[in-house]
């Protein structure tokens, strides 16, 4: 196993598995419309809450992905293959991660165009929201993945990862609320975007090693 | 100096008996700190020239709320021995932290609600301090699912390991949201370079039950460390031996 390898396998899984991928697109857009119908569908309030929305929804919809990350490669084994592979294990995950990236975001930015028309987002907090997603999402995937490799060996993890991982995105949906209002009010908002950016890769620093070692500890347990 | 005690703490054994002195003295020095600190604040030091009587509730505010984050920072640097060092006695020492460490901030947060009251005239803002430490809460809250849902023992031990660590994050967050961002919250109460701005009378009473509170939770998590120690160790010789002969 090389690492281009490992990329490519990663890729060809998630092309197998499309309707997981399918379910958390699903899961992103239901949770998006429950707000309209569920608290109000006036233009006056979604307008300014729809960036507050969307992020919301995405969160859920990543924790979802990421709860499974690891489950099918432990149960078929070919988890504790990467761990005795003599790769690099953290950057085997980082290339887990960026697979898992691309396969999940990518669909959920094609719909942001439309969500955004129904949820009355004017134009000028539409780019700003895409920035947010494209620079912030990466911190989302690698803060949760340390979750999701918490859980492995558990059989209903899904809610454990939620109650663990959730607080540490609130920092990140803070900063992208704020950087649409800038932007819907007009005002610069290229500093939250850095702040954003710097959480991911703040994350990427620390998150493939400690991910590491709860993928050895599950895999010995 | 000789350091050889220190080192031997690291053994479950050694940690007990040393922690059977201790736990007991430690605890009654901080219930006394505790009460001294508490019947003066309440009872007899002056009120405050603008917040008048309401005010005293910062003598349990300030105390709980300090000790919630350094319980979860004694927890976070418990997690980097481990990880690190792999030694026995940290996870134990973060299992028997993490339970205290949340009433801690639970108390933080509603003594922060009452005296939010009558000070800003609501029970809450989503200001930065307060909702950080909301967040410490469920962080602690966590930390507890994770140790409980977990059957293996030695996977807990990792698990709890690692989200001790990543939460510390948010301790700086905390500590400086009233420093650097715009909130409702007061400054600081007690800094290390500063005089305090009160009057002595003031925050002597304030001194006593923040050591107090600190003692008081020392003791408590000994004493819990030393049922978890039994408890893990049951199947040694030394623990058979040592319930026989006192007992539990």
């Amino acid at each position: 196993m090389t690492y281009s390898s490992f990329l490519k396998a990663e890729f060809l899984v998630l092309w197998r598995r499309k309707q997981d991928v399918f379910n958390a697109l699903l899961f992103f857009i239901i949770v998006v419309v429950l707000f309209p119908i569920g608290v109000n569908s006036s233009p006056e309030f979604l307008a300014p809450a729809a960036a507050g929305i969307i992020w919301c929804a995405t969160v859920l919809a990543v924790l979802m992905a990421l709860e499974s990350t690891f489950k099918e490669d432990h149960r078929d084994g070919s988890l504790e293959q990467l761990v005795v592979s003599g790769l690099s294990l953290p950057l085997l995950i980082v290339l887990k991660i960026i697979a898992q990236w691309l396969v999940v975001m990518l669909p959920l930015l094609i719909t942001m165009p439309l969500l955004a028309e129904m949820l009355y987002l004017p134009s000028s907090g539409f780019w700003a929201l895409i920035g947010t997603l494209l620079v912030g999402s990466p911190s989302l995937f690698f803060i949760g993945v340390i979750g999701g490799a918490l859980t492995v060996s558990i059989k209903q993890g899904a809610m454990l990862v939620m109650l663990l991982i959730l607080p540490f995105y609130l920092p990140v949906i803070i900063f992208s609320t704020l950087a649409v209002k800038a932007a819907q009010a007009g005002l610069p908002y290229s500093g939250f975007l850095a702040m954003l950016l710097a959480m991911s890769l703040l994350s990427l620093v620390i998150s493939p090693f400690m991910t590491a070692i709860a993928v050895k500890a599950s895999v010995n347990a | 100096m000789n350091w050889a005690w220190f080192h031997k703490l690291g053994s479950p054994k050694w940690f007990y008996s040393w922690s059977k002195a201790w736990a007991l003295p430690v605890f009654c020095f901080g219930c006394l700190c505790l009460v001294i600190g508490l019947v003066w604040g309440l009872a007899f030091a002056p009120a405050d020239y603008q917040q008048g009587n309401s005010f005293r509730i910062i003598y349990i505010h300030v105390p709980v709320a300090m000790l919630a984050q350094s319980c979860y920072l004694a927890m976070g640097i418990a997690g980097v021995v481990f990880l690190v060092w792999q030694m026995k006695m940290s996870p134990i020492f973060i299992k028997a932290m993490a339970p205290v460490g949340a009433i801690m901030a639970l108390i933080a947060l509603v003594s922060g609600a009452i005296w939010g009251k009558p000070t800003w005239g609501t029970w809450w803002v989503w200001d930065a301090r307060l909702t950080s430490v909301l967040v410490l809460f469920l962080l602690y809250m966590g930390i507890i699912a994770l140790q409980n849902t977990i059957d293996d023992v030695l996977l807990a031990n990792k698990a709890a390991a690692v989200l001790s660590v990543v939460g510390l994050i948010n301790l700086p967050i905390i500590k400086y949201s009233v420093v650097l961002l715009e909130t409702l919250h007061q400054g600081p109460t007690f800094t290390l370079t500063k005089k305090p701005e009160m009057p002595a009378e003031m925050w002597l009473p304030l001194l006593f039950s923040v050591i107090g509170l600190y003692c008081f939770v020392a003791g408590l998590v000994l004493w819990r460390m030393q049922s978890e120690i039994l408890l893990r160790e049951h199947r040694s010789s030394w623990v058979k031996q040592e319930v026989t002969e006192n007992g539990l």
